[in-house]
């Protein structure tokens, strides 16, 4: 039609800002990590894919990635065992739901950075609220940031903590959506409520969970935030993350080469997380049409 | 069918005692974090932990004023400012374009902006230093401004797209018809009525711009800090200064929650089109 003709014009100021920040400078990572470049020396020397080759052969780099993926797939389970019990609760439950949404939410919405500082406030040792209580009742606490095992789970807490009224809202929505009649017509036929949850409920969630944790396990390779400020990787290594450990080598080591790289590689996962959720939609598409 | 009535009113209220007794336990962080901002650290730092104290704005007084936090809050304020009168604007404009394409153009569009939503930001933060160095521009307003406009767009794109999708083409036709061009129809028919959808992309992207944390540690320094680099270096370790830090946590929070208020009927539409953490 003759209207829209010129539509594209509309795309350009947005496109061609995405372009300059988002674009070139991801080229520009790709082109750096092919350089041994230590920020502030003047020595820049060419290594082709050295640093792909150092990283993918170093003990820490996979340590990094498992302490991901367990971070990633143990906060996904709990925020969907969490969320999807407090959705359902919020949609039997008749009166003062909004309230409840509201006051569920706040951990989601504040600044993650202050969510984060009120867990650490609880977790110190000695001075925060659960070692305050244990200790009054002669209970004497683990270190929880300070040894390995503990700081992992704290982790996956804190993340949980965060997200899970992110999952608990998108399967509220989606609970909205069911269809009623189905759901009365089981009902008739005597079916239980674990049934009707589990043949007619969970069935037609499945798009929006795929979708959910696709989401959120793309997220934790984004997750900065809530492990630099409770425990910035530590002890030792046993909360880093390959975020974390990519901010180490850029901004602490300075080897924005090397860290250029893993930056790549990161990459690399997620668009390989993101093709096996779209075919996985898809083809749950393509089944029920 | 009296029974019946009984057993679901007992259901209920069950149902509210559990869920009110898990959202206070899930909110105890956040209610402790309040306590310690007005008490005393004589009494923040004791075993049992004290709940009944003397308490005091002090902290509150000191954290903005002696800690300059206020300096750090017009710094945020800046930035989330900036970033919202760029990014609303540019990004309505593409999804305008967008929404008024045939579908199977626009979708491979939509869903490549998905995936630069995805994009791990610590891949961009390289990159984005290096250059800023380059070009001398780190620990100054526009540069932090322009990376976040370009991290909110996908977020805002999306978001504007499924506003403009509800309005119906029609009164693009009956505007061209009536001899408006596309930018006259855009302006004068489509845009007033997309307004809830702009104060929501606007409220996100402040949300967005005020909570972020990892291009704000990289990209600025002394002069352009804003609150979460702030209370993040400064709320860390030292337990002595607890009270003034957990007030300037609180202090951080509070306008979050009324902007909150504000939008929780957009809340479901605005987290599942991409979640506010960007």
């Amino acid at each position: 039609m003759r209207w829209q003709r010129g539509l594209w014009l509309f795309l350009a100021p947005s496109f061609g800002l995405m372009t300059l920040v988002l674009l070139w400078p991801l080229g520009y990572a790709a082109y750096l990590s092919a350089f041994d470049y230590h920020l502030g020396s003047p020595e820049v020397q060419f290594v082709g894919l050295a640093n792909y080759a150092q990283l993918l052969g170093e003990a820490r780099f996979w340590q990094s990635l498992w302490t991901t993926l367990l971070i990633g797939f143990g906060s996904v389970a709990v925020e969907f065992a969490l969320g999807f019990a407090l959705a359902l609760a919020l949609y039997r439950l008749t009166f003062s739901v909004r309230a409840f949404m509201i006051l569920l939410f706040l951990p989601h919405i504040i600044t993650p950075v202050v969510a984060t500082l009120f867990l650490k406030w609880i977790l110190t040792s000695n001075w925060g609220l659960i070692d305050a209580t244990l200790l009054t009742f002669n209970v004497s606490p683990p270190d929880w940031l300070g040894n390995p095992v503990w700081a992992k789970i704290c982790v996956v807490l804190a993340d949980a903590w965060i997200f899970t009224p992110f999952v608990m809202l998108v399967l509220y929505a989606a609970l909205q959506t069911l269809d009623q009649a189905q759901i009365e017509a089981a009902k008739i036929d005597g079916a239980g409520g674990w049934r009707i949850l589990r043949h007619i409920v969970l069935p037609s969630m499945v798009p929006v969970i795929v979708f959910t944790v696709s989401v959120r396990l793309m997220d934790v390779f984004r997750f900065f935030d809530t492990i630099y400020v409770l425990t910035g990787g530590g002890p030792g290594t046993a909360t880093e993350t390959i975020t974390i450990y990519t901010y180490q080598l850029g901004f602490q080591l300075l080897q924005v080469g090397k860290a250029s790289a893993l930056g790549i590689i990161t990459l690399v996962i997620v668009a390989a997380i993101i093709a096996t959720f779209s075919s996985i939609l898809h083809r749950g598409y393509g089944r029920s049409a | 069918m009296k029974k019946r009535q009984t057993t679901r009113a007992r259901n209920q209220t069950l149902l509210f005692i559990g869920l009110a007794i898990f959202t206070f336990m899930n909110l105890i962080p956040l209610i402790w974090a309040a306590l310690t901002s007005v008490k005393n650290p004589a009494d923040a730092f004791t075993v049992p932990p004290t709940i009944l104290f003397h308490p005091t704005i002090e902290y509150h007084r000191q954290v903005w004023f002696d800690r300059d936090f206020v300096r750090y809050l017009f710094n945020s304020l800046i930035v989330s400012a900036g970033t919202v009168l760029i990014s609303v604007p540019i990004g309505s404009l593409a999804a305008y374009g967008l929404s008024r394409m045939p579908q199977r153009r626009a979708s491979p569009i939509l869903f490549g902006l998905f995936t630069i939503r995805m994009f791990p930001h610590m891949l961009l933060a390289i990159p984005f230093f290096v250059m800023g160095s380059f070009l001398n521009m780190i620990d100054t307003y526009p540069l932090l401004i322009l990376a976040l406009v370009a991290i909110n767009q996908p977020f805002t794109i999306w978001l504007m797209y499924s506003f403009f999708l509800d309005i119906p083409r029609d009164l693009d036709e009956a505007a061209a018809i009536d001899g408006c061009n596309l930018w006259q129809t855009f302006r004068i028919v489509i845009l007033p009525l997309a307004r809830p959808g702009l104060t929501v992309a606007a409220l996100f992207s402040l949300l967005l711009s005020y909570n972020e944390f990892l291009f704000a540690l990289v990209l600025t320094g002394i002069r352009t800090k804003t609150l979460p680099v702030a209370i993040a270096s400064f709320g860390g370790e030292d337990v002595s200064d607890w009270s003034i830090s957990a007030a300037g946590a609180i202090g951080i929070m509070l306008p979050i929650v009324l902007v909150m208020i504000f939008v929780q009927r957009h809340l479901v539409r605005g987290l599942t089109i991409g979640a506010v953490k960007g």
